[in-house]
């Protein structure tokens, strides 16, 4: 889009305070607005770590679609495998807008990926041995990822704040999916029940790090900013309880348990009490020496690779006709 | 000019945004949905549907280059506020009138000693 007026011509420091005084009257930002730079930072580490985590998220259930149980659950995994992709195409667009005064595209952000310099999600670096951990994929990952996009939804961003309302609007049926593969398996045979039990356990540890490590009353100056800036309004450990709280109940009414002999509820403190996953491990995972983390990453750098014909004969008739 | 995408990457300078615009019945208005990155108009139209209408109903599509669109720069918005002194032009600014025809109804009715409806 071209716009016709160039910015006013104020001191960089009036633009902060004239920006900051937006915030507090809860406006949203839009992607042409001038922006101090560590909020346009932020955003892009969020928004494009959110964006590749899609396209990433897709692989651990990909690899179910040709061995989904019924034709009905090969059409919605594989629904929900386009869905992952579509996501990841409307963040990458919102960061794109965000990297372009940088002069970087999406080619950069791809390249980052395949050097190890943006991270994906914990959880999309772990193995799906058996049918149930698609199941506890769409339960629970999707179940976690509802919980921190509903609360991005009144992220400062304008832009990011459309393409969530787009996507929290899918992720319900994802998590609806995943209920109802898991509930076929809880309602099923012994064999079916154990299969479940042992991929919640599988799991358990990398849900606990979903939302990341807990403040301790010490919140980094990352999320310190983000919540000046409204980027993001409630801190990890406040995620993760709204996440325990809905979720825990329902393993234990199902009677399953999880790997964790110390997890109870305080009620004084309205909160759940659980043992703290190896935080250490989490840094590694992420850092891209997770179980799976090489084969997938190996698989989207062959797709780019092997694809590259296509877009460079596209964009060869695209000159052609003008 | 404040234009909105400089594409500066060379593997990606053939690439632009377009806009999508999507109309869900024939007597609806088309609505913004979103942008996608394309070579071509072509690709963008059918892009646009796989990722926007995997689910809503839709009667037709539009495709537009985002360096086709003029828009107002930022500073600009502002100016579109309306001022509140403009109640001669929206219904709002004639509320009286109601109240004014049942006065006269009224008047009429009990000059004539005539009950409503009769």
């Amino acid at each position: 889009m071209q716009t016709s007026l160039e910015h006013s011509h104020l001191t960089e420091d009036a633009k902060l305070e004239a920006f900051l005084a937006r915030i507090d009257r809860d406006e949203k930002i839009e992607a042409d607005d001038w922006m101090p730079d560590d909020y346009r930072s932020q955003l892009i580490k969020l928004i494009s770590m959110h964006g590749i985590s899609e396209i990433m998220g897709a692989f651990p259930e990909k690899e179910w679609v040709p061995k989904a149980p019924t034709l009905r659950r090969k059409l919605a995994i594989m629904a929900k495998v386009q869905d992952e992709m579509g996501h990841g195409q409307l963040l990458l667009r919102v960061a794109e807008d965000l990297i372009a005064p940088l002069g970087k595209t999406r080619e950069d952000l791809m390249l980052d990926l395949f050097a190890g310099r943006l991270k994906f999600h914990n959880v999309f670096h772990m193995e799906t041995p058996t049918w149930a951990d698609a199941g506890v994929i769409g339960w629970l990952v999707d179940g976690a990822a509802i919980i921190t996009q509903t609360m991005s939804l009144d992220t400062s961003y304008a832009p990011y704040a459309r393409a969530l309302q787009r996507i929290c609007a899918e992720e319900k049926f994802h998590a609806q999916h995943g209920e109802s593969i898991v509930l076929d398996l809880a309602e099923g045979t012994e064999e079916q029940r154990q299969m479940l039990q042992e991929a919640i356990t599988r799991w358990w540890p990398s849900l606990m790090m979903f939302f990341g490590p807990p403040e301790n009353g010490n919140i980094t100056s990352n999320q310190a900013s983000n919540m000046r800036y409204k980027i993001r309004t409630q801190t990890n450990e406040e995620l993760r309880q709204i996440f325990l709280k809905k979720y825990l109940p329902r393993i234990f009414h199902l009677g399953f348990t999880v790997p964790d002999e110390t997890i109870h509820f305080d009620e004084a403190e309205d909160k759940w009490v659980y043992q703290q996953p190896d935080w250490e491990e989490f840094k590694q995972i992420i850092k891209g020496k997770g179980p799976r983390s090489a084969h997938r990453l190996h698989l989207r750098e062959m797709s780019y690779e092997e694809t590259k014909w296509v877009r460079d004969a596209i964009l060869s008739y695209g000159r052609q006709v003008g | 000019m404040n234009g909105m995408s400089n594409q500066t990457n060379a593997e990606n300078n053939n690439f632009s945004v377009y806009e999508v615009f999507s109309q869900k019945t024939v007597s609806a208005s088309f609505v913004h949905q979103f942008s996608l990155l394309a070579p071509n108009a072509e690709v963008a139209l059918s892009m646009a549907r796989e990722n926007f209408l995997r689910r809503e109903p839709c009667f037709n599509l539009w495709v537009v280059k985002r360096d086709d669109i003029l828009g107002l720069a930022p500073e600009e918005r502002p100016f579109l506020e309306r001022l509140d002194n403009k109640s001669y032009r929206e219904t709002r600014g004639y509320g009286d009138l109601q109240g004014r025809w049942r006065h006269h109804k009224e008047e009429f009715e009990a000059k004539h000693n005539t009950g409503s409806g009769s």
